[in-house]
């Protein structure tokens, strides 16, 4: 993890700078169909995060060289608003946005049925337009819930949701202060429906027994969030 | 953009919809889509917008940065304005390198706002010759359901008015608006069907032929002019197209107004 600072991020009641517990996640809205000319869309919604997910197709794989005979490919691009951060970013593709894409992919591959659609290629597109800390949480959550939109069949859908330490102490869903002076950042993507894993990155230094916590705060926030997923989907707010 | 397929049938639809002086959507000649427009809704920009017309939605940005002045102009900040439309706006929108489509789009508002006079580059100046304020406007597009341009152009004046100087992160004086003088507004006409009508949706570009782009400033002065793609037009046509300029930007123009004052 990155900057060393005096900032305080829990005070001595363990209440966060954003009035937080530590096992708590920050507020969660999400709509669906957000991009009118997509397939299927989302926004979410996640603290300060502001995501948006566009799914078109599937649709014919071009060039041809990316087809797979025997399922569909998924083209999946993260990337940041060049104001979606403090600092404006250059607009463009940088190693971070492609790792991060990389990773979603492959997350979302392994629920998406692409058997069902060989020689085909579903793009995914994940833009974040205001970001807070966990935009890549909130991104793969975000494009799971508009791959349903957009009808494309799934074993199921994807919850994303990383937890970490802050002077020695687990908390759950990092904000943007936590992340910048916290020690360590753990992001899972779960399914709900099995509790199995299709996501998993950290950074930082935990003990055993802080893995653990985190893992299990990880764990205990996926429902939350799931059920706003489905209620985004039924049409009504979770 | 891919070269889109231009279906034969859809041209001949809107060429008869065209004779009988109506739209496919049902609407007037130089009638606009319904339109939102949200200023100040992006948390992490100084300065923000998201207009929607129509199906077409798209957000505008403002960032600034410390730069060192032109040698030419020693005394001016900068104003830098880019337009992105990335694949996320639709099908036709490849990844990539901008295309010559988005590097039009954000050359033609760049020159609407900057020719405007709206923004004074001098107030920019915080060291002559050392230190100024770099404004930058950036331009996304979210989804695109035809006619970007007037999209962009009213998002992005509307952002620059809502904008605050982030002095004290900078750490020099306090926070002041960027302080936007005028408002130079955009209105697109593109030929579909053989006439021009204003506001045309994605079917409408797809199945049409040039288009030209007006930006009006203050008074109707004129401070940007584009014709794009292939097609012939008659001084005739000019005029009336800009007859209806001038009053169709008068009507953004207290729109925005309106909107700028109940923030």
């Amino acid at each position: 993890m990155g900057g060393y600072g005096d900032v305080q991020c829990i005070d001595e009641n363990g209440i966060r700078l954003d009035g937080r517990t530590v096992g708590e996640i920050r507020p969660i809205s999400i709509e669906v169909g957000v991009v009118p000319v997509a397939d299927g869309s989302a926004r979410m919604r996640w603290g300060l995060n502001d995501v948006i997910a566009a799914v078109y197709g599937p649709m014919e794989a071009h060039p041809r060289k990316i087809q797979r005979q025997d399922r569909a490919v998924l083209d999946v691009r993260y990337n940041m608003a060049p104001f979606s951060t403090t600092d404006r970013i250059r607009p463009g593709f940088n190693r971070r946005s492609r790792e991060i894409s990389k990773v979603t992919a492959e997350a979302l591959e392994s629920v998406v049925l692409t058997e069902l659609y060989p020689r085909s290629k579903i793009r995914v597109e994940i833009e974040i337009i205001c970001a807070e800390a966990g935009t890549r949480c909130a991104g793969i959550t975000a494009a799971s819930v508009a791959l349903a939109h957009a009808g494309i069949p799934m074993s199921d859908m994807v919850v994303s949701v990383a937890s970490g330490k802050v002077h020695d102490i687990v908390v759950c869903d990092l904000n943007k202060e936590e992340d910048n002076y916290g020690e360590a950042d753990l992001p899972m993507g779960i399914l709900p429906n099995s509790g199995e894993l299709v996501f998993l990155q950290m950074d930082g230094d935990l003990s055993p027994e802080q893995f653990q916590e985190a893992w299990d705060y990880n764990m205990g926030a996926v429902s939350v969030i799931h059920e706003h997923m489905v209620a985004a989907l039924k049409g009504g707010e979770a | 953009m891919g070269i889109p397929l231009v279906p034969k049938l859809l041209r001949a639809h809107l060429a008869e919809l065209a004779e009988n002086d109506s739209r496919h959507d049902g609407r007037g000649r130089f009638e606009g889509r319904d339109l939102e427009l949200e200023i100040d809704c992006l948390e992490r920009a100084e300065g923000s917008a998201r207009v929607r017309m129509g199906d077409t939605i798209v957000y505008a940005g403002v960032k600034f940065q410390i730069m060192t002045p032109y040698p030419d102009r020693p005394n001016e900040g900068g104003l830098m304005c880019s337009a992105e439309v990335r694949p996320v706006a639709g099908r036709g929108w490849e990844p990539g390198p901008p295309s010559p489509e988005s590097i039009e789009l954000g050359r033609v508002v760049d020159r609407g706002i900057r020719e405007s006079g709206c923004i004074n580059v001098e107030e920019l100046c915080l060291i002559p010759g050392e230190k100024a304020w770099q404004v930058i406007l950036d331009l996304f597009a979210i989804s695109d359901d035809g006619n970007l341009f007037d999209a962009f152009a009213l998002a992005g004046i509307a952002a620059l008015k809502s904008a605050v100087l982030p002095a004290e992160r900078y750490e020099i004086g306090e926070d002041r608006p960027l302080g936007v003088a005028k408002t130079p507004v955009m209105c697109s006409y593109h030929k579909v069907g053989g006439r021009f009508v204003y506001d045309a949706d994605k079917r409408e570009e797809l199945g049409g032929d040039e288009r030209i782009h007006i930006t009006l400033g203050d008074d109707d002065h004129v401070h940007s002019l584009q014709k794009g793609l292939k097609g012939i037009f008659t001084a005739a046509e000019f005029d009336e197209i800009m007859v209806e300029a001038r009053s169709k930007c008068a009507e953004l123009r207290s729109l925005l107004d309106q909107k700028l004052a109940g923030e």
